[in-house]
Formats: structure tokens, C-alpha cells, sequence
């Protein structure tokens, strides 16, 4: 009986000890772990996408015909509005107060060069606008969180096969736009999904194949291919784009003091002409 | 400065612009100027605004071979001074206040306004030419 006791205690303190044991795990902190030397060495067996990448806008003006997304029936109608304010020359401003053109837009119909830096575990994706103009895409294995707090770019995870990225994206603000052009979009509305497929077509030609699930204002996946082309010329490096600078004229006050002084603005965006 | 007075009033005329700020879109679309038209304006360049992510010109001057137009202060937009640089050869300092200039651009479909989308600018002193249309940049390896 005495025994009994005994293993009846043990066993107990063993699963007591053991739930202990997980919960500490669980609340372990995830590290990401400083990268080997292997890690930075296998760098080089990725494709060489250095350089600068400037954007085909002429294939972006032409998809806007050739290639429209499925709209549902009510994005379809603003659309139509869209495209009948801008005919008219007072084009709806969508990227507004310099806030990010977010994804898929920015992939979509940037005007502005970017850049892509390799680093173990992440690509990142650098652009020439807003002054903020960014996305991290984690190559390290994990998943996307249960519940990605919405950010304009999203959550992106990634993976490579062969020499291609393939690129998948969560957790987009509902408020970003599925855009075709800068004057004509239709905010996501959630639950977007986007798969990309970022490989080289020709040497220095770059290709984003893009999938844009976005249930709430698409009937069905929309399908885009996206065209970049590489420049070297030092002339081409990435530079400062601060977008919200744009807002301001360079001055002098009565001080002597450099000063940033507000300018104005059509409602359409554009700067205003003096009477 | 080659027109300190004139270009000193255009200037006061541009800040007084600052009133009733409106600040709205960034990257905007351009279906307010009117592509299907070109003007060409002569006179005094007064501020060469080098910002993101539109740079912007300010002259004052009158259309040309227009007969008794008023010299006014127009204002042309561009794209960003990475594009521009790039696209066309521009830099901050390639036309300074005083500087005379003829400026080749789309005009605002508002008549009212003064203001157009800038195609070219040419220096008239140096004959130097500067356009900026960014979908000159099309291809790779550009030098």
C-alpha cells in the first residue's frame, strides 16, 4: 500500500512537473537566432538582384484596359466614377496626407525606383517614396501570426524555389487600395490575401507575377504580372523621398532661420496656381 | 539674380499663396492638366521647388506669341526629383531664380489657373534643354 503511495506521488509530481515544464516553454521567449557564417555564405547562391528597379508605367497604364480586376458589382460602379472624375480632370486623390501606398498598390502602380537588400532569414524591399517605404519579407521559416495586428504592408512570409521568391501576404489594413492607377482604386476591405512571384525574365528585367485574393471587392483572384527593369548607373541610386516635404517651401524667417513654410493644394492634389 | 525686383515681387506673390492650406494627395494622378495641349511660357524663372514627391517650377512670365499678355506667376508640377534626375539630367541647381526660361507644358484643364504639367525647359541664355517625362526610363542599363 505503501508503495502504491509512492508511485501514485511520483507520477503525479512527474505531470505536475512536465506541465510546468510546457507552459515554460510556451512562454519562452522566440529568439531569432544570430545568423552562422554558413547562413551569410549561402547569400551568394541566391539570384543577384542588385541594382536599382524602376518601374514599366507604361504596362501599368495599359493593364488598366487590357487586364482589369474582376470588381465585384459595387466596386465595379466606383470605378466607374473614378474613371469619370479623372476624364474630367478632377481625378480622386487616393494616396492622401502621404500615407503609404501600401500593398498591393505599391507593387501595383508606383511610379518610384526600388531596391532589394538579402539578408539571412529576410528579403527586404526598399522604395524611393513616402519616406517609409518598406516591406520585410521573413525567409526564415516561420508562418504568419494567428491574428497579424493590420499594417499597410502587411505581413509578408517567404520562401525561395529555384530562383524564384515566392511571397505571401497577410494582415493588409482593409483600407489600402487594390489601385490601377493613381487616380482610380477601391479600398480592400479585409481579409485580402496576396501571393507574388518575384523572379528574374531576363537578365535585368524582374517580373512580380501577382495573385491579389480580395474576397471583398473581387469576385475571383486577380492575376497581374508587374515589370521592372535594372539600372547600374550610380545616377540611379535610391535618394531620400520624403513625401510629406512636398507639403512645405523652403524659407527664411525673420530670424535667419531655414524654415519649412506650408503650401496649398488643389482638393485633387496638385499644387495651386496663383490667381 | 539677373531680376532681383521682378523676381523679389514674384516671390512675395508665391508666399502669398500659403493661405488656406489644403494639403491633400501625394502621388497624384495627372488628368488635371490637359495632355492633348502643349503652351509654351517665356519670362523669369522665380523658385525651383526640389521636393517629393512632385517638384514644381514657378515663373513669372506670359504665354508666348500671345499679343498684350500680362506677365503672371505661373506654377508647373513635375515628377520627383529621383525620377527627374534620372529621366532628364536634373539636379537642385540647374535653374536658379532670375534665370530666363521658356517652359513647355500641358495646362491645367481649369483655364482659370496658371499652372501645367512641365515638358520641357529650356534655358534660354545656354540653350540647355531639360525634359521629364519618367517613362523615358523604360529600359535597362540606362546611362
Amino acid at each position: 500500500m505503501r508503495c502504491i503511495f509512492a508511485a501514485v506521488l511520483l507520477t503525479s509530481a512527474t505531470i505536475v512537473s512536465s506541465s510546468i515544464q510546457a507552459a515554460e516553454l510556451a512562454k519562452k521567449t522566440i529568439i531569432n537566432p544570430p545568423p552562422t557564417a554558413q547562413d551569410w555564405a549561402d547569400l551568394a547562391k541566391l539570384p543577384d538582384w542588385s541594382g536599382v528597379w524602376n518601374p514599366k508605367i507604361t504596362d501599368q497604364d495599359a493593364q488598366i484596359k487590357t487586364n482589369p480586376p474582376p470588381w465585384n458589382a459595387k466596386a465595379a460602379a466606383e470605378a466607374t466614377k473614378m474613371f469619370a472624375e479623372e476624364k474630367a480632370g478632377k481625378p480622386r486623390p487616393l494616396f492622401v496626407e502621404c500615407l503609404p501606398e501600401a500593398m498591393p498598390s505599391w507593387m501595383l502602380v508606383t511610379h518610384n525606383a526600388m531596391e532589394f537588400l538579402f539578408t539571412p532569414g529576410r528579403v527586404t524591399m526598399l522604395g524611393e517614396s513616402d519616406g517609409n517605404r518598406l516591406r520585410r519579407i521573413y525567409t526564415d521559416g516561420r508562418a504568419h501570426p494567428d491574428e497579424p495586428d493590420p499594417t499597410f504592408h502587411g505581413h509578408s512570409i517567404g520562401h525561395w524555389e529555384g530562383d524564384t521568391l515566392v511571397v505571401d501576404t497577410v494582415g493588409v489594413l482593409p483600407q489600402a487600395f487594390v489601385a490601377i492607377s493613381e487616380a482610380v482604386g477601391v479600398p480592400n476591405n479585409g481579409d485580402m490575401h496576396i501571393v507574388e512571384r518575384i523572379h528574374l525574365a531576363a537578365p535585368d528585367i524582374l517580373h512580380d507575377d501577382l495573385e491579389i485574393i480580395a474576397p471583398n471587392v473581387l469576385t475571383k483572384p486577380w492575376k497581374t504580372t508587374r515589370i521592372y527593369f535594372r539600372q547600374r548607373a550610380r545616377k540611379f541610386d535610391i535618394v531620400e523621398g520624403v513625401c510629406l516635404q512636398g507639403n512645405y517651401s523652403e524659407r527664411t524667417d525673420a530670424d535667419g532661420n531655414a524654415i519649412f513654410v506650408p503650401i496649398e493644394r488643389h482638393p485633387w492634389g496638385n499644387l495651386v496656381a496663383p490667381d | 539674380m539677373k531680376h532681383p525686383a521682378r523676381t523679389a515681387g514674384a516671390f512675395a506673390v508665391l508666399c502669398g499663396v500659403v493661405a488656406g492650406i489644403h494639403s491633400v494627395a501625394a502621388h497624384h494622378s495627372a488628368s488635371m492638366f490637359d495632355h492633348s495641349k502643349t503652351m509654351t511660357i517665356v519670362g523669369t524663372a522665380v523658385e525651383l521647388r526640389w521636393t517629393n514627391p512632385h517638384v514644381s517650377l514657378s515663373v513669372n512670365g506670359t504665354v508666348k506669341d500671345k499679343a498684350g499678355d500680362e506677365p503672371a506667376l505661373w506654377l508647373f508640377e513635375m515628377t520627383s526629383p529621383g525620377n527627374l534626375t534620372r529621366a532628364g539630367g536634373w539636379s537642385r541647381g540647374v535653374v536658379k531664380a532670375g534665370d530666363r526660361v521658356e517652359v513647355d507644358m500641358s495646362p491645367l484643364r481649369d483655364s482659370d489657373k496658371k499652372g501645367g504639367a512641365l515638358k520641357k525647359l529650356t534655358l534660354v541664355d545656354t540653350g540647355q534643354v531639360y525634359t521629364a517625362n519618367l517613362r523615358e526610363q523604360e529600359k535597362p542599363g540606362l546611362e
